[in-house]
């Protein structure tokens, strides 16, 4: 009764703000909300806010691309468990079933003041609340010698598409019985536990055609996500071939040289024949225009994803600081959804319900073999808060490992079916 | 008080329909709406009482998935129930 009771003063409180506020649909004008950002925070909140205010909202999601390839299932692509064209994805769908106003442009700059957003065409957009997805932007310096050049050499493929295709080109043409380098990104960063099934899924390609290479991880960091478990799969399907380097061993990437594959550390120097960089990341630019960050990322209102800088806009997924759940999709939905519900309110007085969080990640490690962590979150004052979790188990049966696959082949057609159509 | 004996109870106590349809976007994001439930089974279409039973058998742990356990963890009794009557509203 008490949750009733608060949700009804949320709603109530929202339509009162709305009156005194909104002036503009006294004359008959919709309340209008612009996206930017058509990933799995963008086009969730997109679609959730058209779809729930039923016409009384108009939506328009920004977004360059009109082909979206989604960073989560990439690896997969690269262990060649899925084609390149099943991990792509359009807009037709918002647009067709819930009327959402695509604009496929660049959002170059944010005028809070105005209240518009200014594209790449030279035209602008209006908004009474923006929300903004961006993803991430790579900090090329933070690895000493690697540069956007240098990603031709040593693909990020961080951001899936061409980056991907490039890196699975280079690891299927590597020398026989040559080395790959893998440099993960140092914390907080996209999908924790993609260098690492970055790792598994390479390896797996190797075990196919060049069964005598070998992968050197040097990691900015002294421990991962799922350390233990991805540590048993590479033992076990791929023994002596993965070689994990922590920072504390290594002691530090002092130089990268794109043009010989070299990587200078205090404890060697590692000759590659193709590799992968991470580096570094921070809040997609146009976050950092619209003025919402401190620093690389933004603070957020735990409660709603407002943005603690301007109360008009909402950051979602990896650019906003939302711990304590990890930088991904799952989590950028999930987010997304709370913003929504949180938009229809104080635009049309729509019920607000206590925001409920969720994130699940999956990676694989080879054939059947799956795994899995995930936690509930509710939001605090301070942060979004961890409420509780589970992660898979060292020496689970593979009927489970099976199960868990399968299980994140459907979670990708959910999601990306959530996030689409 | 969550107890089987209520998946077999005409009556959704404190079900509200609009928030079982907000509750149901974390549904979805697993469970295509759509598909044909490869990997994770299809909820759409599911009878009320059967949606009730499965929840709560995760909730007291004896169904086994994790996600799913987690899930049902922080499902009460009128967020279980929002979610059967909107279920059922569903085609």
């Amino acid at each position: 009764m008490t949750k009733m009771k608060r949700r009804t003063f949320v709603g109530l409180a929202a339509a009162t703000t709305t009156a005194l506020s909104m002036p503009s649909i006294a004359f008959g004008a919709l309340p209008r909300v612009v996206v930017i950002g058509g990933g799995a925070g963008g086009a969730t909140a997109a679609k959730y806010i058209a779809k729930d205010s039923k016409g009384a909202i108009d939506v328009t999601l920004v977004e360059a691309s009109k082909r979206y390839y989604t960073c989560f299932f990439s690896n997969l692509y690269l262990g060649d468990f899925r084609a390149y064209g099943s991990i792509g994805h359009n807009y037709y769908g918002l647009a067709v079933n819930h009327g959402v106003n695509m604009v496929h442009e660049w959002a170059l700059s944010v005028n809070n003041a105005a209240k518009k957003v200014n594209l790449g065409s030279g035209e602008s957009i209006s908004y009474d609340k923006l929300v903004i997805s961006p993803g991430i932007d790579l900090k090329f310096e933070s690895v000493n010698g690697y540069s956007a050049e240098a990603q031709s050499k040593m693909p990020h493929a961080w951001k899936s598409g061409t980056q991907v295709q490039l890196l699975k080109n280079q690891v299927k043409g590597m020398k026989k019985g040559g080395t790959f380098v893998m440099v993960p990104p140092p914390n907080p960063y996209r999908c924790p536990p993609g260098p690492y099934e970055r790792v598994s899924m390479i390896a797996h390609q190797f075990k196919k055609s060049n069964p005598t290479a070998k992968i050197v991880i040097l990691d900015p960091k002294n421990k991962f996500s799922k350390q233990g478990l991805f540590m048993e799969g590479w033992q076990k399907h791929y023994p002596g071939m993965i070689e994990w380097i922590s920072a504390e061993t290594h002691g530090g990437i002092k130089k990268i040289n794109a043009a010989t594959m070299e990587f200078e550390t205090d404890l060697d120097t590692f000759k590659a024949d193709a590799a992968s960089v991470v580096p570094a990341q921070k809040a997609g630019r146009i976050a950092m225009n619209a003025g919402v960050n401190n620093g690389d990322w933004c603070p957020i209102v735990p409660a709603s994803m407002q943005a603690q800088a301007d109360e008009n806009i909402y950051v979602l997924g990896d650019a906003s600081i939302a711990k304590s759940m990890p930088k991904s999709g799952f989590s950028a939905n999930s987010q997304a959804k709370v913003a929504a519900n949180h938009i229809r309110g104080s635009l049309t007085g729509s019920k607000v319900f206590t925001p409920r969080f969720a994130n699940t990640c999956w990676s694989l490690v080879a054939t059947n073999d799956g795994i899995k962590v995930g936690a509930n979150y509710k939001a605090t004052n301070e942060k979004i808060d961890k409420t509780s979790g589970f992660i898979s188990k060292t020496g689970e049966d593979s009927n489970l490992r099976k199960a868990t696959y399968e299980e994140s082949i459907g979670w990708y057609s959910g999601i990306t079916s959530d996030m689409f159509s | 008080m969550i107890n089987k004996s209520y998946a077999d109870q005409k009556q959704l106590v404190g079900a509200d329909v609009d928030y079982g349809e907000h509750l149901f976007g974390e549904c979805v994001t697993c469970h295509n709406s759509t598909g044909l439930g490869q990997g994770i089974p299809k909820i759409t279409g599911m009878k009320t009482s059967q949606f009730i039973t499965k929840i709560l058998a995760y909730k007291t742990k004896e169904k086994e998935n994790a996600v799913m356990q987690m899930v049902a963890e922080r499902l009460g009794e009128e967020e279980i129930n929002s979610l059967a009557l909107y279920l059922s509203k569903l085609k």
